[in-house]
């Protein structure tokens, strides 16, 4: 069967094995949704007792054991995990992880944790995609699609939202567009979608009735843009705080996260909206059926990303697509609130569409992803007459809060590190291309003691510019000899048994290992103003690497890229 | 590829006897060593076509405020400048990548300090996994450290086997000891595995090298094994065939894994065809 398929077609290949990942992320997001539902229920009869505060505190723990101990997997809320390997490792993606964070996410949702189901099923789609493609042998191209379809299918089925799945998978995992890309995703997208309506029904999640939408509700969405803009960077600025406070304080995973979760349980008991993925307190809010008052929306608001941080941040599983919907409705009826006291002769369109509005834009800044909030919303509320609020929100908000935070809440922990290495970018480039496949080993290597008349002959044998030298005993890289420096030595026909090889080297010449990046070497190119460098490892001499033989496998890759 | 092998410390004193024959091996082939210690329960490994995730028992992170003192002071003492490997790429902050260009790793059968795991027999399934993607020979090595005089090459005519005669060819020749060949030959005559290594090039360096050939054409392979000399680095090829194969008709490797208490030198599936010696 591998043999009859890596024979066929390479696009048709991907339209296949799009198929395949789009059943496999389907049908992972529909038994995370199937079991979060049952461990729901189980946890249910305990949310009445004196010590349902601790519960979160218990999910937390038993999540965060399970994953350590028993599943044995290390790793954050999972996008920022797919996306490291799509950019840096050619989309390898371990197979515990396509049913470890699904379990891990189980414990910590049900349990009252303030977190959503859609990043482990991302990587857990995205594993399925990188396993099967790791399984047909495929090329890390053609598998990093996959890993992006697995994302898209278990996204779309999630939500029922083919288009969102595309536009998340190609916005904040692959990072580009392309007609290839497309191809791929979208088939995976719609299956997985297509497996989510036969085994759970097609229905929308959130389905809105907004009516009688005017010019002064789309003005007034604006202002609006203010608050999600706000509200999302302190969601991102908190959960990076909560992490490295907590993780620099509290070595034990499993009490890190079991002490987020008793806050978040503490916090649940003033504030039960807060607790779990929170889509009834979405749905009541788009309904415009959310009695409490002004301030206590604005303090739900804050208590939601308090919270959200506290489990997210402190090692407990679970996504923050749920929590920005909730967090972005609790803002717009805020927001909605806002007006009617300030303009209570105005008949505005309703709290649901600012709501609705507001889960668009805390979505789409955190995500720095407007595509993914503009479809997303759109497809899981039915409500197609709200798409210019939304889209104007949506970009809105990613270019406000963009000043404030470059980066989305996936990307940040990746930018810091300097991986986070976008398609067609340089850095990408010269990150594809290894010291090793550059390295020219032939050139000569001269030792100390040689003549300069023996140089002379070499230089006059070989074209290169830069010569290594090396101890004739040990073998050790002691510097090199560029060609350049000692050209006024080289015409002096005099010198040439009197100058020793010895006394030419540059011993300042900078080298470089073979585990550098080749952005770095790049960089040392152009400080140092030289167009060769040796490469030496443990004081021994490889090769070199030039400036020419980089720009032209760059060259080559870019055209690579650009067939694609 | 790097000129390298790697070598992951356990700071036990199983751990430093595993690191003695790193050490030794280094020596023997001229090949650097680079030594990791972890700092993490688990590594990541990223091959060409998976990834292996190595989870680590607790010993490899025992009194880790001694392990690089106690590393140095084996490595010094084996004539060798030590090297330490500190990982570049994290895949999550708790979770490093380990760099898989290297000529040689050395694994122990099981990455496991349970006495019951660490005798012949059985290989730890993480030890199998890398074996399996590694591009790179693996070294196994044995409880106690014991210098090996010689090479021992498990030839059995395989694309597998042919790879493991290149490697053990190279071996030997820097190590500068003798080289055997071992054949379980059954119904083929001498002359099918002659024309193989004739095929490939390989004849004349067989000529040159070999001192002995273990040729059987009947009696049972475990009962030859003995003829191996007991101080001998065995080169065996491994998982050449297919899984449904070897589940079927069982692995050579394996037998010899549970049999001979030698250092192996294991050529996975997906070993370069000749590797990174000087």
């Amino acid at each position: 069967m591998r043999t009859l398929f890596q024979n066929a077609n390479d696009r048709f290949q991907l339209v296949l094995m799009g198929a395949v990942v789009g059943v496999g992320g389907g049908l992972a997001a529909v038994l995370l949704n199937r079991s979060l539902e049952e461990l729901a229920e189980f946890f249910q009869p305990f949310w009445n007792r004196g010590y349902a505060f601790l519960l979160p505190a218990l999910g937390a723990v038993l999540s965060t054991l399970c994953l350590t101990y028993l599943l044995k997997d290390v790793g954050g809320h999972g996008v920022p995990d797919v996306i490291y390997s799509v950019t840096r490792r050619g989309g390898l993606l371990r197979f515990r992880s396509s049913f470890s964070r699904l379990i891990a996410c189980c414990l910590t949702i049900a349990s009252g944790g303030s977190a959503g189901p859609e990043g482990p099923v991302v990587i857990s789609g995205g594993s399925i995609g990188s396993n099967i493609a790791s399984f047909f042998r495929l090329r890390d191209r053609q598998r990093v699609l996959l890993v992006g379809g697995g994302a898209a299918a278990a996204i779309a089925s999630i939500f029922n939202a083919p288009v969102a799945g595309i536009a998340f998978s190609l916005e904040a995992i692959l990072g580009e567009w392309t007609p290839t890309n497309l191809i791929t995703i979208a088939v995976a997208s719609a299956v997985g979608t297509e497996v989510s309506r036969l085994l759970q029904g097609n229905q929308i999640p959130f389905e809105g009735r907004i009516v009688g939408i005017g010019n002064l509700d789309v003005l007034a969405c604006l202002g609006l843009v203010l608050f999600t803009s706000v509200g999302s960077v302190c969601f991102v600025r908190l959960l990076r705080g909560v992490r490295r406070v907590s993780g620099a304080r509290i070595p034990w995973s499993w009490i890190r996260a079991g002490c987020g979760g008793l806050l978040v349980g503490l916090i649940g008991m003033v504030l039960p909206d807060v607790l779990g993925e929170g889509y009834g307190t979405i749905h009541r809010a788009i309904e415009g059926q959310y009695p409490p008052g002004l301030l206590i929306v604005g303090l739900l608001a804050a208590a939601k990303i308090v919270s959200t941080c506290l489990t997210i941040g402190t090692g407990g599983m679970g996504g923050i697509f749920a929590p920005c919907l909730v967090v972005g409705s609790f803002v717009g009826l805020f927001y909605g609130r806002i007006l009617g006291v300030l303009f209570p002769t105005v008949h505005w369109a309703g709290e649901g569409y600012f709501a609705l509005l507001g889960m668009a834009g805390v979505l789409s800044s955190v995500l720095q992803a407007p595509m993914t909030g503009i479809f997303l919303i759109t497809e899981i509320t039915g409500s197609y007459q709200v798409l210019v609020s939304v889209v104007l929100v949506s970009v809105m908000s990613v270019t406000l809060s963009h000043v404030f935070e470059p980066f989305s809440v996936y990307h940040q922990d990746l930018a810091e590190q300097g991986d986070l290495l976008r398609p067609r970018t340089d850095r990408r480039l010269l990150s594809e291309l290894d010291i090793f496949e550059l390295l020219e080993t032939g050139c000569p290597r001269l030792h100390p003691e040689m003549r300069l008349r023996e140089f002379v002959d070499i230089v006059r044998e070989w074209g290169s510019r830069l010569f290594p030298v090396e101890d004739a005993k040990t073998g050790e890289y002691l510097g090199a000899v560029r060609a350049d420096d000692v050209r006024s030595y080289l015409f002096n026909t005099h010198l040439y048994d009197t100058i020793l090889v010895e006394q030419l080297i540059d011993s300042n010449t900078p080298a470089v290992s073979p585990d550098d990046a080749l952005d770095e070497v790049m960089d040392i190119f152009e400080a140092r103003h030289v167009s060769s460098l040796p490469v030496v490892h443990d004081r021994r001499f490889l090769g070199v690497i030039s400036k020419t033989t980089i720009l032209d496998r760059y060259r080559k890759e870019l055209i690579v890229q650009e067939e694609i | 590829m790097k000129n390298e092998l790697l070598h992951i410390f356990r700071n036990t004193p199983f751990g430093r006897e595993t690191l003695m024959q790193s050490v030794y091996f280094a020596k023997q082939t001229a090949v650097s060593l680079r030594v990791y210690i972890p700092a993490f329960r688990q590594f990541l490994m990223y091959f060409e076509n998976e990834v292996v995730t190595v989870d680590l028992d607790r010993a490899f992170l025992r009194d880790p405020t001694t392990a690089r003192e106690h590393a140095e002071a084996v490595i010094r003492e084996g004539g060798l400048e030590p090297h330490f490997l500190e990982p570049k790429g994290f895949t999550a902050s708790t979770l490093p990548d380990l760099p898989v260009e290297y000529a040689f790793m050395c694994c122990p059968r099981s990455i496991s300090d349970l006495s019951t795991k660490i005798g012949l027999g059985h290989i730890g399934p993480r030890v199998r996994n890398i074996i399996r993607n590694a591009s790179f020979p693996i070294l196994m090595a044995t409880p106690v450290h014991k210098e090996w005089r010689s090479v021992t090459v498990f030839f059995g005519g395989s694309k597998n086997a042919v790879k493991a005669l290149r490697t053990g060819l190279t071996v030997s020749r820097t190590a500068g000891c003798p080289l055997f060949l071992f054949t379980e030959a059954g119904r083929r005559p001498k002359s099918h595995y002659e024309k193989i290594i004739e095929d490939r090039g390989l004849s004349g360096q067989v000529q040159e090298l070999v001192t002995g050939w273990l040729f059987f054409e009947k009696g049972e392979f475990r009962n030859h094994l003995y003829d191996v000399p007991h101080d001998s680095l065995a080169v065996v090829g491994a998982y050449g065939h297919s899984a449904i194969r070897e589940a079927a008709f069982g692995s050579k490797m394996e037998t010899i894994q549970t049999v001979l208490p030698n250092p192996m030198l294991i050529v996975g599936p997906r070993c370069s065809p000749a590797p990174g010696l000087p």
